[in-house]
């Protein structure tokens, strides 16, 4: 997002709308005395057309320019508006348990690992979302990449979690790692973020996926419970609704 | 995509806040889903939303619930937000006898989402995705009071900044709590915020801070 230093008159209005908070700083105009515009830091914007959006501006001066490879993965993962073509949904994720009822995504026995760098409100460059890639991938707990996710897609080798060198140096809002893996290595899983949190320079939420079973407990709260672990009072529910139902179970009508 | 899950707030302020979402499944049933992603809406308008919308086109605060219906195609997201229990118990009855086809997905609070599908009939949840909360260098993020604000838009597009900025535009007179939380709602595309309970958190906010310590 830039802000046409011609049309800018530096009123500010625009200031507390970005997510990314005071990333402005104000210019002479070199050509029109006494004239003031902003400038916004491009290193930390991450193009997601918010301030655009809120038509704060009463002068019509920013905009958003068409950006080429690499720097269009920031409004790729941070404006809501641009769909990944590789994902087929809007915004940064899948649609991971949304549809589970109907794939059959995540079975009895698996468990959904999901973890947003940069969420809540922080921004992250993907030299952290590499860290926290690579350190899942090199766990040995089987850790498998939903494909369809943009960040997977921006990897050079799926089997490390190496991303892409030219992107590296990019951010965005947030940028989502998705996968999956048994059960029993959730501890792990949960070991070796706690372990990344401390490498990167940023936050992330971390957001785990279960199957529920007809009867008993949801197998992933004895496991948090056990590592003492905090977990949402608060979570994303599918009602099983969606058709045609997926099959999980032998003996399900 | 996660973004109605990281909502922050405790019991008491999460238990009224649901967003429901209408999802089609890519290579089951998305090709085809346009019109049962419309009768999904229709369903949920009916139930009256606090706010509704298709992160693609907008939210019923910055366009008409006619543009969302009209601009919903194959493969379209949609979710609605409730400000209260009772219309999930109705919501979910209609949707047992009238179900679009699509997969719907509900967030809020676990044991009062039970509850409600409990009440309606449609027996226990399927498959549900838990918040493990922020790690890193969470030092950086503002106050739980802000978070509680800003985290109900998962896309971060309602920044901290600018509920600062509502409560001292709302403790100086120049808008109501009601305009504030208008205003957030707008930079929130998909929908999801919820400005019932923005009024109420924004008055709370409102008495924890002086205006000089405000953007």
């Amino acid at each position: 997002m830039k802000a046409d230093s011609d049309k800018c008159i530096a009123c500010k209005r625009c200031f507390p709308y970005c997510p990314m908070g005071r990333i402005q700083s104000f210019k002479r105009h070199e050509k029109i005395h006494g004239r003031v515009y902003i400038e916004i830091d491009q290193e930390s914007c991450t193009d997601c057309g918010v301030c655009l959006r809120s038509n704060i501006c009463p002068v019509n001066a920013l905009f958003q320019q068409p950006e080429t490879w690499p720097r269009e993965v920031r409004g790729i993962l941070s404006n809501p508006l641009i769909e990944f073509k590789g994902s087929q949904v809007p915004g940064r994720g899948t649609e991971e348990m949304k549809t589970n009822d109907v794939k059959g995504s995540f079975l009895p026995g698996e468990v959904g690992v999901g973890v947003e760098l940069g969420r809540p409100g922080i921004g992250a460059y993907f030299r952290d979302v590499e860290k926290v890639a690579m350190a899942l991938l090199s766990a040995g707990i089987g850790y498998e990449l939903a494909m369809e996710n943009p960040v997977t897609h921006f990897m050079s080798d799926k089997s490390t979690g190496k991303l892409r060198d030219d992107v590296l140096g990019e951010k965005a809002t947030s940028a989502i790692i998705e996968g999956k893996c048994k059960l029993e290595q959730l501890p792990r899983a949960i070991e070796v973020l706690k372990k990344v949190a401390e490498e990167v320079d940023t936050v992330f939420t971390v957001e785990v996926i279960s199957k529920v079973p007809p009867e008993g407990d949801v197998p992933i709260v004895p496991v948090f419970e056990r590592l003492n672990v905090w977990y949402s009072i608060n979570s994303k529910n599918n009602l099983g609704l969606g058709e045609p139902r997926f099959k999980f179970y032998s003996d399900q009508p | 995509m996660t973004h109605s899950l990281h909502r922050r707030g405790d019991y008491d302020s999460l238990k009224e806040d649901f967003v429901v979402l209408g999802c089609p499944a890519t290579g089951v049933n998305k090709k085809g889903s346009a019109p049962k992603t419309q009768k999904f809406l229709s369903i949920c308008y009916k139930h009256g939303p606090i706010n509704l919308g298709d992160m693609k086109t907008g939210n019923i605060y910055n366009t008409t619930m006619d543009d969302i219906l009209a601009k919903v195609t194959d493969g379209t997201i949609v979710q609605c937000t409730f400000d209260n229990r009772e219309k999930i118990v109705s919501l979910l009855k209609d949707l047992k006898e009238n179900r679009p086809g699509i997969s719907i997905i509900i967030s809020g609070v676990t044991e009062v989402v039970q509850q409600c599908m409990d009440e309606a009939g449609l027996g226990r949840i399927h498959s549900l995705e838990y918040s493990l909360g922020a790690w890193g260098q969470i030092e950086k993020l503002p106050d739980f009071y802000i978070l509680e604000a800003t985290t109900m838009c998962g896309h971060a597009m309602i920044s901290a900044d600018l509920v600062r900025k509502m409560v001292r535009d709302v403790k100086r007179g120049r808008r109501t709590a009601e305009d504030a939380c208008l205003e957030m709602s707008r930079c929130c595309t998909c929908g999801n915020y919820n400005l019932t309970r923005g009024i109420k958190l924004l008055k709370k906010l409102t008495a924890h801070y002086m205006v000089h310590t405000l953007y």
